[in-house]
């Protein structure tokens, strides 16, 4: 743990090191600016939620912070470890569920689950132990031996959370995990993460649900265009006035005026 | 407010022409597609008209029947093949107009006669008219013109009914993946089938044949493609029973046609069928995943994950069927044609083709190496296990091919020291396809449509892999001059020689393209996602 607690002004100051900490990322995809010099402190413990709407640069963002997508420029620092120079350190404290990638999904929810175990070292009974705990929680045990390529959606997400809480990471990363979700299961993995968070675990997640990261999140940072355009505690963000105000405002979304579509 | 069969045609010849507009590659392909469909056209009638030319009415009676069943067949297997490529018409996007079914069925023939198949195939049989006014004079000339229209609506009533059915039995995942390995099968055995088919015409009994081609006269394939010949036989009677039979299979295909359109209609909404559930299975996820003997540790994690993929998913399963068959019948059906002396070059060519199936082995699953990235998996690692895999299907296969090719030989004594030849070339193979398939690596297209075609630039992508097939055989050249210099000696030596090669060839390459994989990961995860 060597990283010095960099602190952005404004910034709540903790003695703890970051949990995920990220400098300066850019990232080009042929001429298109998808990412320029995105730099952000989750400290450890919080339940971090990044705004943004479709096509800000969250899923790029967050590929960098965990590995996935090498940044032109910049460096990602996960619980001390820098994800791009000691990738097997910072790797092994995380847990990750992308959005938008595909598992491998000819296996059933079970093969994948003890797969994951497997490649994270875990000890052949552990990895039973839990997988089975997984399952019956996230209410996975009925689909039996059905392949994940067969489920359905909001299945597909649970699967995935499962795999990413097995190895019980101290830093999970979650590109949209409440999308195509339904109530039910999400109240479910709610409880869940903030029951982690509680723990000590930390949390960072992209959604563009308002309702969600207003309920569950302490730290909020909004995104558009590749550029972080606010981010502090709950509080700091939203002020006095509901989340979907600053966030329509910051974006720069237009607000409908009552003239246009009068024959609806 | 009716629909009349013309806007029918008329939404299908705007439909292709919108396709077209500002697509200079589409244009290009619908170019190049009629040109074929022009080019079919003028060699089909030259071929149909040449019994007629030479006043041959024994050629045209092998010929037509012959003929006519290949192009029924060819309307019936090639929308499979091409299944989606002409879907301007598609059934389910007039599920939700008010169109009565009869009217749609009649919009959706017609539709599908005006195109440049069916013009083509008209055109194309058009050449046993002509062979029919020379054989026969007007009559047979009229009775065959009538029979090669006939013959276009079975056609089209075949492909149509078949692509509908296909498209009712096409939804769910497990039709899909066995369409694909059906496809595989078919086109895998097209080389053996051929080499049949030479054989059969190399032993000629033209006897045999005009019996057989009498045959398949009768039979709606070929039926009416026949009508003329009969009159030229003086047999006339035989038109109104052929007839029959045509216009019954006809109205039969309509039938079934029209039972299935409704549930191609129905598109992929509804009608999720839950595979697979229930069945208790008390193991433990690790035993699920792990067979008894794999070590509980990440290289038996990724080793049984990769086994599974080899069978469970369609692309990989059809490589290997494919392999198998080529195994098989390249050195048999070489050793039957020459005596034995090609055989065993054919069999190291099998050792060659074996590792090409891993030259894109990271496009298989796409993004899911995203799994493999975020848990770390080191490179050596990842491709040690990877090709642990498919020697383990391929080796078997390997030392098939050898026995196969020892007896297909009369060399039984010969099947070891093939097998080690078989060994060096393989392990070369894999040496030179594990670095090309890091560096190399493409997205493949979505595989849950089993009759996608991979989009463009085919011949540069399959180029590396060609080129380390082709490294692999000149790779193998020291183990076949070793061979050759120690004479009899080989028969002993041969297996420990060739295994030795072969590993210490796999094991410089595999260190290669593991110390590649170290440094480009995000790389590669990025060149087989699909964006």
């Amino acid at each position: 743990m060597t990283i010095p607690a960099q602190r952005v002004p404004g910034e709540p100051t903790g003695a703890a090191a970051p949990a995920m900490s990220l400098r300066g990322l850019v990232k080009h995809f042929d001429a298109r600016l998808a990412v320029s010099g995105i730099s952000l402190d989750v400290p450890a413990g919080s339940f971090y939620g990044l705004l943004g709407p479709n096509g800000a640069g969250k899923t790029t963002t967050l590929s960098m912070a965990v590995g996935l997508l090498r940044p032109d420029a910049g460096q990602a620092v996960l619980l001390g470890y820098d994800v791009w120079h000691s990738p097997s350190e910072a790797k092994a404290l995380v847990g990750v569920l992308p959005d938008g990638v595909r598992m491998f999904d000819r296996l059933s929810g079970p093969e994948l689950l003890a797969y994951h175990g497997l490649l994270r070292g875990m000890p052949a009974d552990v990895v039973d132990r839990r997988a089975r705990d997984l399952l019956d929680v996230l209410e996975l045990r009925a689909a039996g031996r059905t392949l994940v390529v067969d489920y359905s959606a909001g299945m597909k997400k649970k699967i995935g959370l499962a795999c990413a809480l097995l190895h019980a990471p101290r830093l999970l990363v979650l590109d949209e995990p409440f999308e195509a979700v339904d109530p039910v299961s999400a109240a479910l993995i709610r409880d869940i993460l903030q029951r982690y968070v509680t723990g000590g675990g930390t949390v960072v997640f992209s959604s563009h649900v308002l309702e969600v990261v207003e309920r569950l999140c302490s730290h909020v940072a909004i995104m558009s265009d590749g550029v972080l355009r606010l981010h502090g505690t709950l509080a700091q963000v939203r002020g006095d006035r509901p989340l979907q105000d600053v966030f329509v405002q910051v974006v720069g979304g237009r607000v409908a005026t009552g003239s246009e579509l009068a024959w609806l | 407010m009716a629909v009349s069969v013309g806007s029918f045609v008329r939404l299908k010849l705007r439909v292709t022409g919108n396709g077209l507009r500002g697509r200079p590659a589409r244009i290009a392909v619908f170019v190049l597609g009629a040109v074929a469909a022009g080019f079919a056209a003028v060699a089909g009638y030259a071929i149909f008209a040449v019994p007629g030319l030479l006043e041959e009415p024994r050629a045209a009676a092998l010929l037509f029947p012959f003929g006519g069943a290949v192009v029924v067949l060819g309307w019936l297997f090639l929308p499979l093949l091409f299944f989606g490529v002409d879907d301007s018409l598609d059934p389910a996007q007039f599920a939700l107009l008010p169109i009565p079914r009869r009217r749609l069925l009649a919009g959706l023939g017609v539709a599908a006669l005006a195109g440049l198949p069916a013009l083509a195939t008209l055109a194309a049989t058009a050449g046993t008219v002509h062979s029919a006014a020379r054989l026969g004079g007007a009559g047979a000339a009229f009775v065959q013109l009538f029979g090669i229209l006939v013959g276009l609506l079975l056609c089209v009533a075949v492909s149509r009914a078949l692509t509908s059915a296909f498209a009712t039995a096409l939804r769910s995942r497990r039709a899909r993946d066995l369409a694909t390995v059906l496809l595989a099968v078919v086109a895998a055995s097209l080389g053996p089938a051929q080499l049949l088919l030479l054989g059969m015409v190399n032993r000629a009994d033209w006897e045999g044949a005009a019996r057989i081609a009498a045959v398949v006269g009768w039979t709606p394939l070929a039926a009416p493609y026949t009508m003329g010949l009969d009159v030229v036989a003086g047999q006339a009677w035989a038109v109104p029973l052929k007839l029959l039979i045509v216009l019954l299979v006809i109205a039969g295909l309509l039938f079934w046609w029209s039972r299935t359109i409704e549930g191609a209609m129905a598109g992929t909404a509804g009608s999720r069928r839950r595979e697979r559930t229930g069945t208790a299975d008390t193991r433990g996820p690790v035993d699920r995943l792990l067979p008894r003997w794999a070590p509980r540790s990440r290289f038996g994690a990724l080793l049984a994950r990769e086994t599974r993929y080899w069978w469970r998913e369609n692309r990989r399963r059809a490589t290997l069927i494919t392999l198998a068959v080529a195994g098989v019948f390249l050195p048999v059906s070489t050793a039957f044609g020459t005596q034995g002396a090609g055989a065993g070059g054919l069999a190291v060519l099998v050792g060659a083709i074996a590792p090409i199936g891993l030259a894109n082995q990271f496009g298989y699953e796409g993004s899911a190496y995203a799994t493999n990235l975020a848990t770390g998996v080191p490179g050596r690692l990842e491709v040690h296990s990877r090709a642990a895999a498919h020697a383990l299907f391929t080796l078997p296969m390997l030392l098939l091919v050898a026995i196969v090719t020892g007896f297909a030989t009369s060399r039984p004594e010969s099947i070891p020291a093939q097998f080690g030849t078989l060994l060096a070339t393989y392990g070369v193979g894999l040496a030179l396809v594990l670095p090309v398939s890091v560096v190399f690596a493409y997205a493949l297209p979505d595989p849950n449509t089993p009759f996608a075609l991979s989009s463009g630039g085919g011949i540069s992508k399959a180029l590396p892999s060609l080129g380390s097939m082709v490294g692999a055989l000149l790779g193998a050249v020291p183990v076949l001059v070793t061979a050759y210099l120690l004479g009899p000696a080989w028969l002993w030596l041969g297996l420990p020689i060739g295994a030795g090669y072969g590993l210490a060839a796999y094991l410089a390459g595999s260190h290669l393209a593991g110390a590649l994989l170290d440094r480009r990961m995000p790389e590669l995860l990025s060149a087989v996602s699909t964006r």
